[in-house]
Order: structure tokens, then sequence, then C-alpha cells
């Protein structure tokens, strides 16, 4: 967790200053990393937390109008936490960067407001986002607001409240470093060029995760591993695994199959399907099997003489096999009953 | 009788991936099975057949995927080109080999641009190689959209196994009169 905890703070900042008090990060860590295992309880999938996210909850941590920082925080924890584990989509990136930019400058500009909030902020993620929330609202909010809106995806607005807040911070911090001690300090571990790399490393790296996530759902005991590296080792084992699974059934289907070829059998290739779909846990159909053929041929094949001739010797040594020849066979009536009828007359030479 | 099949069909969900892939499959077995064989079946003959089916598994579960996600387009793609070759070494036609040499050496230049492109930071021992070396069409593609196509891949592979499991299971039912 503590690589994520790392990054996210470490949102795209021009300031030059990274010389923060250690301690205010890892404040901020533990902070981040009990409310990303408080939402774990809530929320399987951290998509659907982030729908959950009322529109218009997420349009006014958009629209940074003044907001009590209580009725914001309880939102912001639930959802600040959420871009941590969900799939970020990034459509766009160049105007993601434009935004924040544009929020950049704005953070600039509300220089007061924004010391206002670290005075009380402390170690807690939800009053450092109450400080946009104080901010006026500003035309490009609005206008990035419309944007958001046509994509309404609450992930993104989150991103960039989170965008904003580094941005504002850095320059807040620029301005007054010595005044607020407890002050978290959202920026990017290793030095960033510019603004926008940083977000669209960010946000990449955010999608690789969220899609690491989803693999560690998949492959089973993975979810226990902590780690990229593990992670893929386990899935890079899972996928070798089944493949060479498959290797060995075919193995098994080229020796275990005796006379699939038979005619009859084609004609419950339907039957086949549903019971491959249907557990196949109760041998009933079996049973039935056997008489499906006789009617099936008779319907299906005009060429009779080659089933009379295929029942008799057929019958009798292969009552057994014909109820799982049944499946595959019919499967063959359906496409090409001519080429069958051919061939087995082939087979039934080679029978008798 | 052929109603009741065909009911017995309709009450699962006859288009899932699964049923698409066991009808395919089915057919391929079918398909090969019919080619007269001798009973006592030596080895080879049994790696050759055991060749085809697996060939056959893989081509049906791309076929079933079809075009929707990048790891079966590149599947089908290969498995086309193989036969294409195939067939162009037999005729020994010029024409199409050279749209096959043409077909590759973008191929390869792509691979080339995109490696150099995606910056491996998921930095584990090349692993992410690793993976783009098992998921077909893996080569070609962002980190990102790898491990995209790695998640359906695995949930296709398990399919697979699972439906080939039903197969041998139905026909270890019966016992082999050889």
């Amino acid at each position: 967790m503590d690589p994520i905890a790392g990054t996210v703070p470490g949102s795209a900042l021009p300031g030059p200053d990274h010389e923060e008090p250690g301690l205010d990060t890892l404040q901020f860590r533990e902070e981040i990393q009990r409310l990303m295992t408080v939402p774990q309880q809530e929320n399987a999938s951290s998509f659907t937390a982030l729908l959950e996210l009322p529109p218009t909850q997420a349009m006014e941590l958009l629209h940074l109008s003044p907001e009590p920082p209580v009725s914001v925080g309880p939102l912001l924890k639930s959802s600040c936490v959420n871009p941590f584990n969900s799939s970020l989509m990034f459509p766009r990136d160049v105007e993601l960067i434009q935004r924040a930019a544009k929020f950049s400058i704005f953070g600039g500009e509300q220089s007061p407001e924004a010391v206002a909030a670290p005075s009380n902020s402390g170690v807690n993620m939800e009053k450092v986002k109450s400080e946009p929330a104080e901010t006026d609202s500003n035309p490009n909010s609005s206008s990035m607001e419309t944007k958001n809106n046509q994509r309404s995806s609450a992930k993104r607005k989150e991103r960039e409240k989170k965008g904003k807040v580094s941005t504002k911070k850095s320059k807040t911090e620029v301005k007054e470093d010595a005044d607020k001690v407890p002050y978290v300090h959202v920026r990017a571990r290793r030095g960033q060029a510019t603004d926008s790399h940083s977000l669209a490393e960010r946000a990449r790296r955010e999608k690789i995760n969220a899609r690491m996530k989803l693999l560690q759902e998949l492959v089973p005991g993975c979810n226990k591993i902590s780690g990229t590296a593990l992670v893929l080792d386990e899935i890079i084992n899972h996928v070798q695994s089944l493949q060479r699974q498959v290797e060995f059934l075919s193995m098994r289907l080229a020796t275990v199959d005796p006379r699939i070829d038979s005619n009859l059998d084609q004609l419950l290739a339907t039957e086949s399907l549903s019971l491959m779909q249907s557990n196949f846990s109760n041998m009933a159909p079996p049973l039935m099997w056997p008489e499906f053929p006789i009617n099936g041929s008779r319907q299906q094949y005009q060429q009779q003489w080659h089933f009379d001739a295929l029942h008799q010797p057929g019958w009798g040594r292969e009552e057994d096999n014909h109820t799982f020849i049944t499946p595959e066979a019919s499967l063959m009536s359906c496409n090409s009953s001519a080429n069958s009828a051919s061939l087995h007359t082939g087979h039934v030479k080679t029978e008798l | 009788m052929s109603m009741n099949s065909r009911s017995l069909l309709l009450s699962p969900n006859p288009n899932s991936l699964k049923s698409r892939f066991t009808s395919g499959l089915l057919r391929a077995l079918l398909r090969i099975n019919k080619q007269p064989h001798q009973q006592p079946r030596s080895a080879r003959e049994i790696w050759k057949r055991q060749r085809l089916i697996k060939a056959a598994a893989y081509k049906s579960m791309a076929s079933s995927v079809g075009n929707r996600r990048a790891w079966s387009r590149a599947l089908l793609w290969k498995i086309r080109n193989q036969r294409r070759r195939g067939y162009a070494a037999r005729r020994n036609t010029g024409s199409s080999s050279r749209q096959l040499s043409v077909k590759k050496r973008i191929c390869d230049l792509q691979k080339g641009n995109n490696n150099s492109k995606n910056r491996v930071e998921v930095g584990g021992s090349g692993q992410v190689e690793k993976l783009r070396r098992l998921v077909p069409g893996g080569q070609v593609m962002e980190t990102c959209s790898l491990l995209e196509e790695t998640a359906h891949y695995m949930k296709c592979l398990a399919t697979q196994v699972k439906v080939m499991t039903r197969i041998v299971e139905i026909y270890s039912i019966n016992p082999i009169e050889n």
C-alpha cells in the first residue's frame, strides 16, 4: 500500500520545494492507509463506489463553492480513496492537463483562502481537500464542470481536485513556508518536470494499478500478495498453467477418443451443447441418448442404408460409446450431412 | 425428439462464450476423428492428433470471442497466416508470400516501436515481457491494455479448460474399445 499511498499524494506539482518535514509525509501516509482500509470494507469494487458519488456532490466539489469541511469530509473520505483502487480512464489527458494548468493558476490567486485551510488541516486528507472547497467558483471551474458533466466521471473530478489541491499546495508552500508546520504536502516524490507530464504519468500508473487489481481478483490466491512483481509472477504462472492444462487435455482427447466418428451421433449435437452447459451432473441425459439416433438419422439422412449398415455392427459393440458419440455427431449433422454420409461409407468399410 | 433437443439447447444461454466454444470444438473434434485411423495408434499419430486438437481448441476459442478482443484478433490472424503460409509454400506462389512478408515486417516494426515506447514501469525482472509472450498479440500492446487483455484471456482459458475437461469426462465414461 505504501507505494500507492506515496504516489497519490505526490500529485503533479511545479513547486520546487520538496524539503518538507518527513513527519508530515508519514502522517499523511498513515492517514491515506487508514482511509484506504476503511472503504475496502465498504466496497468490493471501487468503480461502483465512485459511481455512488452523487453527481451533485461531485459537482459541488468542482464548483469549489465554499462548503463546510464536515459535509465535504465524508464524501471526500469515501471518494478520495477510490482513485487509488479504481480503474481510471483518461481518454483525454490533454484536457486534464489544461485544466490542471488552469487550476494551478487559480491556486495562486486563492492563496489566502488556501492558507486558511492548512491551519486546521493537520494530517487529514479531508481538510486538505477542503481548500478548494472554500475557494470561490471560477469560470474555469464551471467550464471544466461542463466538460466533466459531459463525460460524467466522478473519478476524474476527484483526480482533478487532487491535482488542484496539490498545485495549490505547492503555491502556498512557496509563499508561506515556515508558518504552517502541520501541513500536509501533497507532491510527487520524484521531481517532475512539468505538471502535464507528471499528471499523465500518474494517470497511467493509476490505470495500470487498477488493471493489476483486476487481475489479482481473477487469479486465485493473489489477493494476499502485495507488490507488483510477485503479483505479476503469480499471473504469469497462472496463465502458463492454464495453457499447459489445455495442452494436457488435448493430449487426453487425442488418446481417449475412440469412435466419435459414428454418423448416428451427429444427431445429438444440440444435446451435447445443452449438456455441456448444464454440468452433466445428472446421468439422465445419457440414458436418453440411445433412442435419439434412431429417429434423428432417419430424419436427417437420406441414405438410410448407411445407418442400417452401421447400426447392426455399431449397436452391438458400441452401445456404451454412443452415449458420448452422439453429441459430436449431431453437431456435424447440422452442418454437412452429405459429407458425413460419404465419410460414413468409408467407416462402414473399415468397420466391416 | 428434435423439438426436445432444441428446447434443451435454448435453455441455458446458447450465445454464451462457453456454448459457442463448445460447439466449435466439438465440430472440430468430429472433423479430426473422421479421418480414418488405424486402431493401434502410434505415438506419432497421437501427437499429431493432439496438435490438431489443441489448434482447434484455440481457434474455436478465438472465433467465439471474435474480433472484440485484441488477443483473439491476433490469434485468428496468426492462425490464418499459418494456413496461408502453408498454402503458399505448397503452391509456390510469390504474391501471397510477399504479402505475408510485408505484413510481417510491419509487425516487427510495430513491435520495435511499441517496445521502445512502453516504459516498463512495472519494473519486475522482465515479467511484462514474459506476459507479452504468453498472451497472443501481446508484443504490440501497451502495458495497460496488455493487462486488460490478459484478464480476458485468462477467463477464456479457464472456460476452455472447463469445457475440455467435461468432454474428456464424457469420453471416459465409456471404455474405449479398440
